[in-house]
């Protein structure tokens, strides 16, 4: 039988408290010691060990030593052990069979002498640290790799301006585009633009009486739309949120440039007419040749912002 | 605990020794018994069934999005062709994508049910608190599975749907270009966003679903369950059972309704993709899933028009109602549970509904007019 919290402890003469606490032995997973106090002449708490137990009954627990023996058995330190539950020690709980209170097993010898165990802990974490710390930049640079990439600059022919018909009258031109990812093979993609043959009045509402210049983000001078030239392209992403735009009838506002996604409706000159967009229609670098032949630089610019953020 | 062996004369069978064998080194029993015998105050009811049906649909989301990788490619030349392939030449193909489609749709339903259930029963109130955060945590990866999922088709509808939700997220202040190239790869979409999807939807979201779906199971069984919002302790305690049988009962009839329901939307609306992905829309009218289709219709407003307004309309409004989700359990301290005796929650909720309701209905509407 194994003794019980509270049980009160005896020697061969008289009382000498309560068993206060047991102690297990982490391999044997045994009963190894058992903690006495709360006697009378001795407030020390007392460890005594299994072999001093003489019998073990419901209530009693009984020491083979007298109490003058017993007083003489080393005082119980605390700090020397620790709850069952601070530890993890497999199937330890399973051979218990006292009532719940402070169940403990020492706290290992060598732990003991370890003084500076915050210091220790806060060593881990520096360590930590110094591993994850350097690898920081490096992971970044490796994610950031594809992010930045120049401007391409390169004048693209995307059709003959015999398909216009009729002055400021959208129309769609589609391209393609070649273009080259990391590793990928060069691959074309489709693209459009929306190219109008613009009166002087549109004319002048895109101009403002002044040529349109584009320069790179170094300020370098890359070409000059002539206020004086009819043909405008716009880019064809919305500069809503990016999607594609179309020439629609509006029943109220007529001819009109409509994105189907949030219904930004831009005239001829590419002024928003309704909806939320934040700024114009972006025109693009155009040349026209003698025979009608339609060039362009393909850029793009951020959806969204007031002002034209170029990003291709 | 140790259990007494019943005196019997037969021999234990091999799979009776195997299972002793397991149970004496790992405690089967113990776990068994400790998994199962989980105290449901109040007894079991329908409106709890939501977390065990969401771990269900993952799971199966997980076993057809493995099943799919068997066959998709994720490169810019190869994912449109692959997933055609997957739905017009591999066996069940067409059956398995489509399960993972509509499985994706049953998940974000039934988040919505399940945090519309904690909110109403004012589950989310001391000391759950931290499970409320970490189910927000897990509602926001659910969208970002929705969000990633959506590209790797690599239609249009997939293009256009990640090219206006990644230029959303550039009207972050000060971060937004940063956060938009760095998930695009680039300044546009193509190859390096498809890479960066794929890595996001199959790798780093189910890495940390699961992480913090264990967590907040967790801790939920740490907190326990919060029970019905109304009762004396005595009644409760007297109509109180264990999550096995009755609860667990239901469970499985939600998910066994669920999986119907996926199966049958999956036999009759199998995905059929548009044109492979260009940056020409062509007669494409871009629009995401629907249940962003709210969020999408917002934008629509002039409230929201202007660089300022899409700010407002995209980032400031979706934050501000998320960082009150997440405040709510510090900000409505009131351990009153019974949301007829929270006025200002029940219509909270009922406008928060109402309006995605709306804003959805709008944009379905808005549609027509598009024609």
């Amino acid at each position: 039988m194994q003794p019980k919290l509270k049980s009160k402890v005896r020697c061969t003469d008289g009382e000498v408290g309560e068993v206060r606490r047991v102690i297990m032995d982490p391999l044997s997973h045994e009963i190894s010691h058992i903690v006495v106090g709360g006697g009378t002449a001795d407030a020390v708490e007392r460890q005594v060990p299994m072999g001093q137990v003489q019998a073990v009954s419901d209530e009693m627990v009984t020491l083979r030593g007298t109490s003058a023996e017993f007083a003489a058995l080393p005082a119980f330190k605390r700090d020397e052990y620790v709850t069952t539950h601070e530890v993890e020690i497999a199937h330890l709980e399973d051979r218990i069979h006292v009532t719940p209170g402070e169940v403990l097993v020492p706290f290992p010898e060598l732990e003991r002498s370890v003084k500076r165990r915050t210091f220790f802990a806060n060593f881990t974490h520096v360590i930590g640290f110094l591993i994850g710390f350097p690898l920081a930049f490096p992971v970044l640079r490796y994610l950031m790799k594809p992010m930045y990439s120049p401007f391409d600059n390169e004048w693209l022919k995307i059709g003959n301006s015999g398909k216009i018909k009729q002055d400021d009258v959208g129309v769609q031109f589609k391209y393609k585009r070649k273009i080259k990812e990391a590793y990928m093979p060069e691959q074309e993609i489709d693209k459009n633009v929306w190219v109008l043959k613009a009166t002087p009045k549109v004319l002048e509402t895109i101009y403002q009486g002044k040529d349109m210049e584009f320069r790179d983000s170094a300020g370098k001078h890359i070409w000059t739309n002539k206020k004086d030239i009819p043909y405008i392209a716009y880019s064809g992403k919305c500069p809503h949120l990016g999607c594609g735009f179309k020439w629609r009838t509006h029943k109220t506002l007529g001819q009109v440039f409509l994105c189907p996604c949030h219904l930004s409706i831009y005239d001829a000159a590419g002024k928003v007419l309704d909806g939320p967009a934040p700024r114009p229609l972006d025109p693009l670098p155009i040349k026209v040749t003698a025979t009608g032949d339609i060039t362009i630089i393909d850029m793009e610019f951020k959806a969204g912002t007031k002002a034209q953020v170029r990003i291709v | 605990m140790d259990t007494t062996t019943q005196p019997t004369t037969t021999q234990p069978s091999a799979i009776e020794k195997v299972f002793a064998f397991v149970d004496e080194r790992v405690g089967l029993k113990t776990l068994q018994a400790k998994m199962l015998n989980e105290p449901v105050p109040g007894g079991s009811r329908w409106a709890y069934v939501f977390g065990s049906v969401l771990l269900f649909i993952f799971i199966m989301q997980a076993v057809t999005g493995i099943l799919l990788m068997f066959y998709y490619v994720p490169t810019a030349d190869h994912a449109y062709a692959s997933t055609q392939y997957i739905i017009h030449t591999v066996d069940y193909g067409w059956f398995l994508l489509s399960y993972h489609f509509w499985g994706s749709t049953a998940m974000v339903v039934c988040v919505f049910a399940h945090m519309s259930q904690v909110f109403l029963w004012g589950a989310y109130k001391k000391p759950r608190e931290l499970i409320w955060l970490v189910g927000l945590a897990l509602f926001g990866i659910v969208m970002g599975f929705g969000f990633t999922g959506y590209l790797l088709p690599w239609d249009q509808r997939a293009y256009w749907a990640t090219t206006v939700g990644v230029e959303i997220m550039d009207k972050t202040p000060v971060l937004g270009d940063f956060m938009a190239r760095f998930l695009k790869g680039g300044a546009t979409p193509g190859q390096m966003t498809l890479s960066r999807f794929f890595v996001i939807h199959v790798m780093v979201l189910p890495a940390a679903l699961m992480g913090l779906a264990g967590l907040h199971l967790f801790l939920f069984r740490k907190a326990g369950p919060a029970g019905p919002f109304r009762g004396s302790v005595e009644e409760i305690k007297a109509k109180t059972d264990y999550f096995f049988p009755r609860q667990i009962w239901k469970d499985i009839v939600g998910m066994v309704a669920v999986f119907l329901c996926i199966c049958s939307l999956a036999f009759w609306e199998p995905i059929v993709l548009l044109e492979e992905a260009t940056p020409d829309p062509g007669d494409y009218h871009p629009e995401p899933e629907w249940y962003f289709l709210f969020l999408f219709q917002l934008l629509r407003l002039k409230v929201f028009a202007g660089e300022f307004g899409q700010f407002l309309g995209a980032i400031a409004l979706p934050g501000v109602f998320m960082a009150l989700l997440a405040a709510l359990p510090f900000i409505d301290r009131d351990p009153e549970r019974n949301i007829f005796k929270r006025p200002i929650a029940l219509i909270s909720w009922i406008v928060v509904m109402a309006s995605i309701l709306i804003f959805t209905v709008a944009a379905i509407i808005n549609r027509e007019f598009l024609e």
